[in-house]
């Protein structure tokens, strides 16, 4: 990045194979919306390019990059109200075909569900938190680049993000 | 049952964020704490249930799309380096949307062009043909002359007399003209010959050759005619050395009685 931020811009085209998958892991579990997320893909990285001068190369490349992500998920949800993207749910189900019974494939359709509307539930700020660790696999150091603050408050949030989801999800279990 | 041990080290036990010392005195507590071990159990469910969340594929389109995007900004990142490329561009833009423009202009180099052109060609032409016309007059005179010359030895008298009228077209005194002048006066055998001779050479009284040339001839000529016409041009041109020729035509005993007379009043005259 620090090569890009000199002038060598062919360089992003490498950034960008080496990192859009996971960005767009990203802002799709914070959308739930698949063309949004590649349009907020795109976002991100004409960004990266426009403020390339801000990235002082000091800290890691993901850090920033999901610094920036954030910015455009919170910038897209002032005017976004966040559905549960029912396809997703769809294409999540389909992904656990090797459950052994008809039964458990059921089963587990409907816990992975309750799951999606648990964590629509959940607020923004827990949701990112969560996300970013659970999904983008980022090491709390890491998040606390990203959101700038210490590595205990990163535990504090994530404990208690978890804590939500958890109690969410139950309850929802429970009523059905 | 309550347990007082702080629940952040659940997930910091899940994700792996805890040293050695804190894992082993962790799970050493775990062993002993059925409330810990009951909402490990259920975090962990969700945790791994979490997982069980698939991404779906980004479409072909998105990667396309950002290298379209990259190329654009870089692209634009080069008109910025050109700082003039924006306004030669609106000039551009404005010139293409003017068709009147480019008419006006085309009209004005063509007249520009040949107003230019014609100014050329009027100083070249007036200038060569001031050159041409100079060359043209002096070969002309050149040829007048060396026809004077050439007529002056002509057989017939007529002919000699057109070659001695062309001197007065000559301008200037050419040696060679006046002393073929004064060839024709004193040698030249018709008499009317000999006169327009010597009313030529009177143009060109101003020289001295021809002066002299003149007041020698006086002695020289046997014709009544050409004696009273002398005698008439050196009173004219009082050429007072010609009195003492005029005074040796005086002593010749057959000299005509008119032509007598006629010099001793030139030579009265120029006495004066």
């Amino acid at each position: 990045m620090l090569k890009v931020k000199n002038g060598d811009l062919d360089r992003m085209g490498l950034l960008f194979e080496r990192h859009h998958r996971q960005l767009f892991g990203f802002l799709f579990h914070m959308t739930n919306q698949r063309e949004l997320s590649e349009d907020l893909v795109q976002n991100v990285f004409y960004r990266m390019l426009r403020y390339r001068h801000t990235y002082r190369g000091d800290g890691e490349f993901r850090a920033w990059m999901y610094h920036l992500a954030r910015n455009v998920v919170h910038d897209e949800g002032r005017a976004l109200k966040r559905t549960v993207n029912q396809s997703a749910l769809g294409d999540s189900a389909e992904r656990i075909g090797d459950l052994t019974t008809a039964d458990e494939q059921i089963l587990k359709k409907q816990e992975l569900a309750v799951l999606h509307k648990a964590m629509a539930g959940l607020s923004a700020e827990s949701r990112e938190i969560l996300v970013m660790s659970k999904f983008q696999e980022l090491r709390y150091h890491e998040i606390a680049q990203v959101l700038n603050i210490t590595e205990g408050a990163v535990k504090v949030r994530v404990h208690r993000a978890i804590n939500q989801l958890k109690n969410i999800f139950m309850q929802m279990e429970t009523k059905n | 049952m309550k347990c007082e041990n702080d629940k952040v080290q659940l997930m910091n036990w899940i994700n792996n964020e805890m040293t050695d010392a804190e894992r082993l005195a962790f799970e050493i507590h775990l062993a002993d704490c059925p409330v810990c071990l009951q909402e490990l159990d259920a975090i962990q469910h969700t945790w791994r249930l979490m997982g069980e969340v698939k991404v779906p594929e980004p479409s072909a389109n998105m990667s396309a799309r950002f290298h379209t995007m990259l190329d654009t900004y870089k692209e634009m990142q080069q008109e910025k380096k050109r700082p003039f490329a924006g306004i030669v561009e609106q000039l551009r833009r404005l010139w293409t949307l003017q068709p009147g423009l480019q008419l006006t202009y085309s009209v004005v180099l063509v007249v520009v062009g040949i107003g230019f052109g014609y100014l050329l060609t009027r100083q070249g032409t007036g200038y060569a043909n001031k050159q041409q016309v100079d060359v043209l007059s002096s070969q002309v005179h050149e040829m007048k002359q060396m026809m004077m010359l050439s007529l002056l030895e002509n057989p017939s008298a007529s002919e000699r007399i057109r070659g001695v009228s062309y001197t007065s077209e000559i301008t200037g005194s050419k040696k060679e003209v006046i002393e073929a002048l004064l060839t024709t006066l004193n040698n030249d055998p018709n008499v009317n010959v000999r006169l327009v001779t010597l009313e030529a050479l009177t143009h060109f009284a101003g020289n001295p050759e021809v002066r002299e040339g003149l007041v020698q001839s006086i002695v020289q000529q046997e014709s009544p005619l050409v004696q009273s016409a002398l005698a008439d041009a050196m009173v004219k041109m009082q050429e007072k050395r010609s009195v003492q020729s005029l005074k040796k035509l005086l002593q010749q005993k057959d000299l005509d009685h008119s032509v007598r007379s006629k010099i001793e009043k030139s030579i009265s005259a120029l006495n004066i």
